[in-house]
């Protein structure tokens, strides 16, 4: 792996980032993912990191020395695929509530 | 990293809580010619409320004190924006901020707030529509009776901003120990001089805790109590769009007060208050927050409805009796110091934050005299902050 000059290689591709700007990241003390997360913002993206995190989770292994499975994965929030706000307010009339209390 | 465990660590100044709190007390104290300091936060930078908060920052409050800490919170934000913080990453987009009123009642109330401000040196004002739709185009203007606009408010970002403290903390030689857990704060009758850690031990001359919903645990076994509650509040993402607007919007007469700001990277945040028994974990979601967020902004903005929400979560408020921080030093303790209570306004205050509890450790003192009431004895003498003008 590794970039070559002027071909930057996209780790997440929802948010842009680089696998220099992960290993700049590292180089700052940063040896979470939680953290990595948001130093960077990947995982942040519609797929809430499924594409990017094991890949930062392997980078980061091999610049630590460690198995995979002994990082900390970062959790996945609700809701699991970006849910359209039409589709939301159709549950909530649905159950003849109002929006407001 | 953190090797504790083999010799102990010993620091002038140890801050308990690695939130925006806690750095920008750090930050102040550098300033100040200090850096034998040392961070201990249990779990990531920002893991806390920081990283959970919406950024909105503002100095359009109803009591004096908030007013003034406030505003003089936005001189620092703008001044370390513009400063070394600043080419670190953290930023201030002062894009306003804009309440709708859609009862005349509620008109008349801005009408008194606006007096408020501008008697204390914020220049809020009443807009008509036609202004409105400059600021914030793609609005639908409809049964909205008055707006009251401050320009002077605005938003950044949670983690540009942290992490810009942190790598110029480190840069200055601040440690920051960082998934390390101070589990009991070492005492004697008068003092502080340490804290055991899951890491290890640390000695220090003074300790500030700012470790946002857990301060009031930490402190109960050294008898200092504090009338804190840890107030669940929702927020979420949508997907990211295009620039629409910049000011934060809210939407006063809908209980709860909805809101909507779009970030940096072009998500619309969107929050509300519902109703939440303090204490309850940050992992007891509640789903129907989502529409009940959304749909009273529907009205304003009916194109949200083609948006897609991509991401919802939680965090605490930690609020106190009279919603204003508890700053300073501990009566009964001659070293020990906390920041904490700042009932959901914690991140826009943290520059403040950070002078005032460097001051009240270097000088005895904060200068901001507004910031002298805050300490945590008022709650024992009734000497509350008390508001200016009631809202709602
Ligand atoms: C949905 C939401 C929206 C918000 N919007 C805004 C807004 O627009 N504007 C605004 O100004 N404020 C807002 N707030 C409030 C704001 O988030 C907080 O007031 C602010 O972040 C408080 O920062 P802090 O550093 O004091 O606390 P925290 O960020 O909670 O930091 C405390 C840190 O201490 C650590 N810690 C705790 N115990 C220990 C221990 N024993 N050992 C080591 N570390 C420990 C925690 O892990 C945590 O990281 C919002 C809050 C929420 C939940
Ligand atoms: S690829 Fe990183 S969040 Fe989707």
């Amino acid at each position: 792996m590794g970039g070559k000059r002027g071909h930057p290689v996209i780790v997440c591709r929802c948010r842009d980032v680089t696998l220099e700007d992960v290993e700049k990241a590292i180089e700052e003390g940063i040896t979470d993912l939680e953290t990595l997360k948001r130093r960077l913002n990947i995982g942040m993206g519609p797929c809430q990191g499924r594409t990017c995190i094991p890949l930062v989770a392997s980078i980061l292994a091999r610049k630590l020395g460690k198995p995979v499975d002994e990082l900390l994965i970062p959790k996945i929030r609700a809701p699991i695929i970006p849910v359209p706000v039409n589709l939301l307010l159709k549950s909530v009339d649905a159950k003849g509530e109002r929006g407001d209390d | 990293m953190l090797k504790v465990k083999e010799e102990m660590i010993k620091t002038r100044i140890l801050i308990v809580g690695g939130g925006i709190s806690g750095l920008s007390i750090a930050y102040s104290l550098v300033k100040r010619g200090v850096n034998d300091i040392v961070i201990v936060e249990k779990s990531y930078l920002g893991s806390g409320s920081t990283g959970r908060c919406a950024s909105g920052i503002r100095a359009s409050f109803t009591s004096r004190e908030h007013v003034v800490l406030m505003k003089h919170s936005i001189e620092l934000w703008k001044k370390y924006a513009e400063g070394e913080l600043g080419q670190h990453g953290l930023y201030y987009n002062q894009g306003g901020y804009v309440w709708l009123a859609s009862r005349e009642e509620t008109a008349k109330t801005m009408e008194r707030l606006v007096k408020l401000h501008n008697s204390l040196g914020v220049p809020t004002r009443i807009i008509g529509l036609d202004e409105l739709k400059k600021l914030v185009p793609p609005i639908e203007t409809r049964g909205i009776v008055s707006v009251l606009f401050d320009p002077t408010a605005g938003k950044s970002s949670p983690f540009k901003t942290i992490f810009a403290f942190y790598n110029l903390l480190r840069k200055k030689g601040v440690r920051i120990y960082l998934h390390t857990r101070v589990e009991e704060i070492l005492h004697d009758d008068r003092r502080v001089y340490g804290a055991i850690t899951s890491k290890g031990e640390i000695r220090a001359e003074t300790i500030v805790v700012a470790a946002g919903a857990s301060t009031r645990k930490l402190l109960e076994p050294l008898g200092v109590k504090m009338p804190l509650k840890n107030l669940p509040r929702h927020a979420m993402l949508t997907e990211a769009y295009r620039e629409a607007f910049k000011p934060l919007v809210i939407d006063w007469d809908t209980p709860g007060v909805p809101y909507i700001v779009q970030m940096k990277s072009g998500s619309f945040l969107i929050a509300r208050n519902i109703d939440e028994e303090p204490e309850l974990s940050l992992y007891s979601q509640r789903i129907d927050f989502m529409p009940k967020a959304v749909k009273p902004l529907v009205r304003f903005f009916p194109w949200l409805r083609n948006t897609r929400i991509m991401r919802y979560w939680m965090g605490y408020y930690i609020t106190t009796p009279d919603h204003h921080p508890v700053y300073g030093p501990v009566k009964d303790y001659e070293n020990l110091y906390i920041a904490t209570g700042f009932s959901g306004h914690g991140y826009m205050l943290a520059p403040v934050t950070g002078e005032v509890i460097a001051e009240w450790i270097l000088n005895n003192r904060p200068s901001i005299d507004a910031a002298r009431k805050l300490v945590l004895e008022r709650f024992e003498k009734g000497a509350l902050i008390k508001e200016l003008a009631v809202v709602g």
